[in-house]
């Protein structure tokens, strides 16, 4: 199963916000297990979430913005 | 039943009871995720009833609240974007606008993202319906330096607004005072002069008494909601209904593209001037002049197409130069046969006893880490083959290319982009829905296979499969052709995308001539061009290669493992025999060349990378011969044609069926290397 987490994401096409819980976009994809690209349920563009080194990144930086 | 569950029923009865006696209702209306059902909760309390609108699976809360001293319903619709509807649950929101019986409605709009919102307003000024609307998330919009002139919005729209932050349950009393006075809003839209004539005649035809005035439905018809028919059907004569689709084919004859989006066009065009006017960032206009005009010139379809080649020619500098070039002859030279490599041969001819296992992972004992079995180097070693071609060739390219990519993203030119491309699309006579996988193909194929399913017959899904695995380049793949394009003459370039375009014209005429009727248009909401942010531009590089390092690595891994495996049992070499009637006869390759289209089962990128190391000396040098320009534009086509990887091929079984699947396989195969033999006998003449 694709392994996206379950949070708010806005599609970089569209400008959709959508939860990200169970839209994985490849459940048949025999690389779904681990895959952290979602799918928009307005457009259908598909992107990969910010985990991993990005999602650090993502938060480092969004905490720098609001120390500041 | 428990007493508290007994209570919980009786106060259920009781609030269904005040829900059929209010004498009013409230119609709560907003896009998808602005914190309007929060809002709901807020107004009507706990009890509320959930149940499917007629005829759908679409659910429908409504609930009851005391506003203003009296009873009132309050109904909570799903997320629009528009009163022209795309879905089942915006037809069911319009729905309930277009037949509930006396109303007035709250809007509730994201203060974030009020562009959006303000589209909606003027659909429902429009449609002449009561509103009040609502500025929910005011304080993330105040955090975020956008500033809202509240006043101004309110005088310009001729309607209270009311900034709210519903889970908070701050400004939920002045939205309460406000809901009573909820009045039709005054907003003066005009469209162009044919537009304005064709409402004009159109109006009188059209129901009087409908809850949607006759102005917003005439729209509505010009615009071909269909979804609208089935109800002016039971409404009016069939005359008139003959007259309205005469009108609507006067005025569709006057512009070459669809009135959906011509009215769309002109709509957006005053919500940003009102926008403009209302809505300030850190002291600035949301949008600069010069922004909005260079925003409009993008989707232009004369301006537009200057500004996209000149932004596929800097994505192919920075790619194929910066890339392709600069990052790949470091990483390759300095990095990996530099140092990684000779490292790690070494360890693991110390560690790992001599044998398979030492073979695998490092290559042969006593030949050079970079020798070549012919094609491709490094003698099918996990490290000396597998992690360079992945880290040291595709990596920099496809990590340059992302970055171009989130650029694109951040700056708000991808849709764009995507605007532009569906025009190309239609250009090649691809028409509506099938359009829309075309353009997400070029981000994924094997998404946009799964997104083929929107398509109506199943003859239409298959034609859209077909094109996408044939030749629809995914994002990574783009990245190594762009690559290799740059090392290559500019004629062999032109020839490579004169060959993939007449293929996809060629498939795609074919196509719309299989595929019957007008598809829906493709509709995305612009959002303003901006100055990409060089953090967002980080993170979303850094997700996309991720993602492609935890996808296409293990790729790289098995199709080494399978060459290691062949050539332990001479199968390469009996592959290259079997194969050299087709690789050396046909497509004039060398024999080797057998092994890079074996990898491009597996990804296409990876046979693109042998290819690309191959002539790699000689495109940096800029010594590519005559002969060699040729090799690389016949392999190259033939790659691109190919299907795009084994992801793409299982999704293609799995959504098609394994009698569907392996038939376009069937059909891909044999297609790509005649394709690839033309080009290479029509080039030996006149290149």
């Amino acid at each position: 199963m694709p392994a996206s987490i379950a949070r708010m994401e806005r599609c970089p096409l569209c400008g959709q916000a959508f939860d990200a819980e169970g839209r994985g976009c490849r459940p048949s994809c025999p690389l779904a297990s681990g895959c952290r690209v979602v799918c928009c349920p307005s457009c259908g563009y598909s992107f990969p979430q910010e985990t991993g080194l990005a999602g650090r990144l993502k938060g480092w930086l969004e905490r720098r913005k609001e120390a500041r | 039943m428990t007493p508290s569950a007994a209570g919980a029923a009786r106060a259920e009865r009781f609030e269904r009871k005040k829900i059929a006696t209010a004498p009013r209702t409230l119609v709560l209306v907003g896009n998808p995720n602005v914190g309007k059902s929060v809002l709901f909760g807020a107004l009507t309390g706990k009890y509320v009833t959930v149940s499917n609108y007629p005829g759908t699976t679409v659910e429908v809360t409504r609930g009851a609240a005391t506003i203003g001293g009296s009873p009132w319903n309050v109904l909570d619709t799903p997320g629009t974007n528009n009163l022209l509807p795309m879905s089942e649950d915006e037809q069911v929101t319009r729905d309930i606008l277009l037949q509930e019986p006396e109303y007035a409605t709250l809007q509730v709009a994201d203060a974030k993202n009020l562009r959006r919102g303000l589209l909606l307003s003027a659909q429902l000024a429009e449609a002449g319906v009561p509103f009040v609307l609502a500025l929910n998330m005011a304080d993330e919009a105040a955090g975020r330096g956008i500033r809202i002139d509240v006043e101004r919005l309110a005088r310009e729209l001729g309607v209270d607004v009311v900034p709210t932050v519903a889970v908070q349950r701050q400004g939920i009393p002045e939205l309460l005072e406000g809901v009573p006075k909820a009045r039709p809003s005054a907003f003066p839209l005009k469209y162009d002069d044919a537009i304005e004539a064709a409402v004009a005649e159109a109006e009188p035809l059209l129901p009087e008494r409908a809850r949607l005035g006759r102005r917003a439905l005439a729209l509505m018809v010009l615009a071909g909601d269909d979804s609208l028919r089935v109800w002016l059907d039971a409404q009016l004569a069939e005359a008139a209904i003959a007259r309205l689709d005469e009108v609507r084919r006067r005025l569709a004859a006057r512009y070459p593209e669809s009135l959906r989006y011509v009215i769309a066009r002109q709509r957006l065009a005053a919500v940003d001037r009102l926008h403009d006017l209302v809505v300030t960032r850190g002291g600035s206009s949301a949008a600069s002049t010069f922004a909005r005009k260079l925003g409009a010139w993008s989707t232009h379809p004369i301006a537009g197409v200057p500004v996209l080649l000149a932004v596929l020619w800097l994505c192919y500098q920075f790619v194929g130069v910066l890339g392709a070039k600069v990052a790949v002859d470091f990483l390759e030279n300095t990095v990996f046969y530099g140092h990684v490599v000779p490292w790690a041969d070494a360890l693991v001819r110390w560690v790992v006893p001599a044998g398979g296992l030492q073979e695998f992972l490092v290559g042969p004992a006593g030949v050079p880490f970079r020798d070549s079995d012919g094609l491709l180097v490094g003698r099918y070693g996990l490290v000396s083959m597998g992690l360079s071609y992945g880290m040291a060739i595709v990596l920099p390219i496809v990590a340059t290319f992302f970055l171009a990519f989130s650029v694109l993203e951040d700056s708000g030119y991808l849709p764009r982009l995507a605007v532009m491309v569906n025009k190309v699309f239609k250009w090649m006579g691809l028409n509506g829905k099938a359009v829309l996988p075309m353009v997400l193909g070029l981000g994924c194929d094997t998404m946009a296979t799964m997104t083929a399913r929107i398509m109506e017959t199943r003859k239409e899904r298959v034609i859209v499969t077909l094109l996408l695995a044939l030749g629809v380049p995914c994002s990574a793949q783009l990245a190594v052709i762009l690559a290799m394009l740059a090392g290559v003459s500019a004629g062999a370039a032109l020839w490579f995308l004169g060959v993939i375009l007449a293929v996809l014209f060629l498939v795609g005429w074919l196509a719309a001539r299989v595929i019957p009727g007008r598809g829906s248009d493709f509709v995305l909401e612009l959002p303003p061009l901006r100055v990409p942010q060089a953090g967002n531009v980080l993170v979303k590089t850094l997700a996309r290669m991720e993602w492609y390092l935890r996808e296409a690595l293990p790729l790289f891994v098995l199709g080494t493992l399978v060459l290691w495996g062949l050539a332990r049992v001479q199968g390469i070499a009996l592959l290259e025999r079997l194969a050299a009637p087709v690789v050396v006869g046909v497509l004039d390759l060398p024999p080797s060349a057998a092994t890079a289209f074996i990898l491009g089962f597996l990804r296409r990128d990876y046979a693109a990378a042998g290819l690309f190391q191959h002539f790699e000396p000689a495109m940096r040098a800029g010594t590519m011969t005559r002969e060699m320009n040729i090799q690389v534009t016949v392999a190259l086509v033939t790659i691109t044609l190919f299907i795009p990887c084994i992801a793409n091929f299982f999704m293609i079984l799995k959504e098609r069926g394994w009698r569907t699947g392996l038939g376009i396989a069937a059909f891909i195969l044999p297609f790509s290397i005649g394709v690839g033999a033309t080009v290479n006998v029509l080039m030996r003449h006149l290149y």
